[in-house]
């Protein structure tokens, strides 16, 4: 049976899974390609990296490029570690206040009832599918009106509001019973209780989805450096790690394959530990 | 509600005190959110949309320069730019066949993972893995190599195949073969949004369907789809979205080289940038229409005449 639900990995192999299997491996092979990939093009020496036809599979790995890159980075006025420093900072500060404000404003959007709502999140709606090109000279403008050109706040208040996450949580929210409210207002629950307190735990998953969503087009992202900030010292890994492989150098290409992985590497252990989190809270959660 | 003349305590008119409480609570959830998106959105798409109708230089601040007709910037969009209507269409028609191409092998594979497996959490989470690459140089370069290109299906065989359809049809459709890792590789967050939905519903439903004789197929059509129905919706819209914004795609990129062009402006790939979203929303429209929930008729409907049997019954 495919199909039920709230069991978790069964204890025995059954006969009746090998279809799945036969199904699952294959395509399972292509989903991972990507990521061995990453890994095998940062360990090839500079001979393999520019052999053709391309290999897909690394056959001398060697350090070389890692090597290059620090060399490269040693070199640098400003140290590298300030450079995680900032995009640390940011990161952390985007993906919290992103997903505080998004589970909010899906609360309300979601479950309570006031004047110019459907308004709100039709404006949401459009902002969703607006071209980021078009708007990045106004943004410009506003956070220079601001005052916030040239620091943490020039990277993480354009990133804060996240069209797309608000639209995933509200919809999860939806499905949120009614009655699981009503009765916790019953039991004298507030708005700000029940929303930390029921709704919050009830839509972990989307939450978790978001976040990851978050995480990524705030950690990769380069915009924000390059055109709101002007001193190098407040600008982000990303933005550095494009700027060593940008070099148009042979070792360029390298050092961008070895930087490819490093960047990836968060993005793994970030959704490793939310995914052992994420995926299985829905079966236990009380939601029919 | 609005015919009847009885006060009714139900009505939405009706300003309670409670009401008044509820609205308060509200705005403040909301209000984050808003100040958010007034700043860095609203501002910033009245803003070009005030571009898209001027000529606007870039010298100590902006000037905006009036254009002889205000629909200009529009006009010469079409006018001009010989490959905007043309990759335009195209891109609608591969987003028309791409969506629900993501859509069905995201249900499947969420199906699949939900299902009583070995090793699970590991397929799980080489299913989601791409997403997270997905933006980046990495995945550029791998298309570069054509490592997102299906092996199997030379490009020749599909060309003769498709010989027979006229050009317009038969290019999104070769685009779809080729793009159909690419695609695959995409569909991470959907299968994630399946999943938590498919894991709500009650495996009593299924249960009770067995007993009454039901096969894994019809449980399948008659359960999981119809509970399935809004996170379709919701995925289809996403994919949309994502396609539609996503930084690889051929007319973001025409809008960015446009934009930043010295002959055109940026004035130019504002206008363009407002048709692009137009047609987006046309097409998000119509996903809509298609997919959202009727049930709430479906529902009165029969309400109604289980009542009218009630009555029935009665006399």
């Amino acid at each position: 049976m495919a199909i039920n639900g709230n069991k978790v990995n069964p204890k025995k192999f059954h006969k009746n899974q090998i279809p799945f299997y036969l199904y699952l491996i294959p395509i399972a092979i292509f989903m991972g390609a990507p990521i061995v990939y990453i890994i095998n093009h940062a360990f090839k020496p500079m001979d393999e990296l520019f052999a053709f036809p391309p290999r897909f599979f690394v056959s001398n790995p060697s350090f070389i490029n890692f090597q290059n890159l620090f060399q490269t980075a040693a070199g640098s006025s400003i140290p590298i570690s300030r450079y995680i420093f900032n995009s640390f900072v940011v990161t952390v500060a985007v993906v919290l206040l992103s997903i505080l404000i998004s589970t909010m404003a899906g609360f309300a959007l979601s479950k309570m009832k006031f004047r110019l709502k459907n308004t709100i999140f039709e404006v949401n709606n459009l902002a969703l599918m607006f071209v980021a090109t078009a708007v990045t000279i106004p943004r410009y403008l506003t956070i220079n009106t601001v005052g916030i050109l040239d620091t943490y706040w020039a990277h993480i208040l354009p990133l804060i509001a996240m069209p797309v996450c608000l639209f995933l949580i509200k919809q999860f929210m939806d499905q949120v019973p009614d009655s699981l409210l009503e009765a916790a207002q019953l039991e004298g629950a507030g708005s700000f209780r029940i929303y930390w307190k029921v709704i919050l735990p009830l839509t972990k998953p989307a939450i978790a989805t978001g976040a990851i969503l978050a995480f990524q087009s705030v950690w990769t992202n380069v915009e924000t450096s390059n055109l709101f900030t002007s001193s190098e010292s407040i600008r982000t890994l990303s933005f550095y790690m494009n700027t060593l492989s940008g070099v148009g150098t042979v070792q360029g290409q390298g050092m961008a394959a070895a930087a490819a992985l490093i960047m990836f590497i968060p993005n793994l252990l970030l959704f490793v530990v939310m995914q052992s989190s994420v995926m299985n809270t829905m079966a236990y959660s009380g939601m029919k | 509600m609005a015919g009847k003349k009885v006060k009714n305590p139900h009505d939405k008119r009706r300003i309670t005190k409670r009401r008044v409480s509820e609205w308060v609570h509200g705005y403040l959830f909301i209000l984050p959110w808003i100040v958010g998106v007034c700043i860095f959105f609203v501002y910033a798409m009245v803003q070009s949309l005030r571009f898209s109708f001027s000529n606007i230089v870039f010298s100590n601040g902006i000037t905006f320069n009036p254009l002889p007709n205000a629909w200009d910037n529009y006009a010469s969009v079409f006018m001009k730019e010989i490959n905007f209507p043309v990759t335009l269409a195209n891109f609608g028609l591969g987003l028309v066949l791409q969506m629900p191409i993501i859509i069905a092998f995201s249900l499947i594979i969420a199906l699949m993972l939900n299902g009583k497996i070995h090793a699970k959490s590991l397929f799980r989470m080489i299913f989601f893995l791409p997403v997270i690459i997905a933006t980046g140089p990495v995945m550029q370069q791998l298309t570069a190599q054509g490592v997102s290109t299906v092996p199997m299906v030379s490009a020749n065989t599909l060309t003769n195949v498709l010989s027979g359809l006229p050009e317009f049809i038969a290019a999104p459709i070769n685009d779809l073969f080729s793009s159909l890792i690419l695609i695959l590789w995409n569909s991470g967050i959907q299968i994630l949004i399946f999943l938590a939905g498919l894991q709500k519903v009650p495996s009593t439903l299924y249960e009770a369907a067995k007993i009454d004789g039901a096969s894994g197929w019809e449980s399948f059509w008659k359960i999981t789809l119809p509970v399935m129905r809004s996170m379709i919706l919701l995925n289809a819209i996403y994919t949309v979205v994502t396609l539609a914004t996503g930084g690889d795609n051929e007319i973001i990129q025409l809008i960015y080289t446009v934009s930043y062009a010295a002959t055109k402006g940026y004035s130019y790939g504002a206008a363009m940038s407002w048709i692009y979203t137009a047609v987006v929303a046309v097409i998000l429209l119509l996903v809509f229409l298609l997919l959202r929930e009727k049930s709430d008729k479906h529902v009165k409907y029969e309400t109604k005449r289980i009542v009218q049997k009630g009555r029935r019954w009665q006399a």
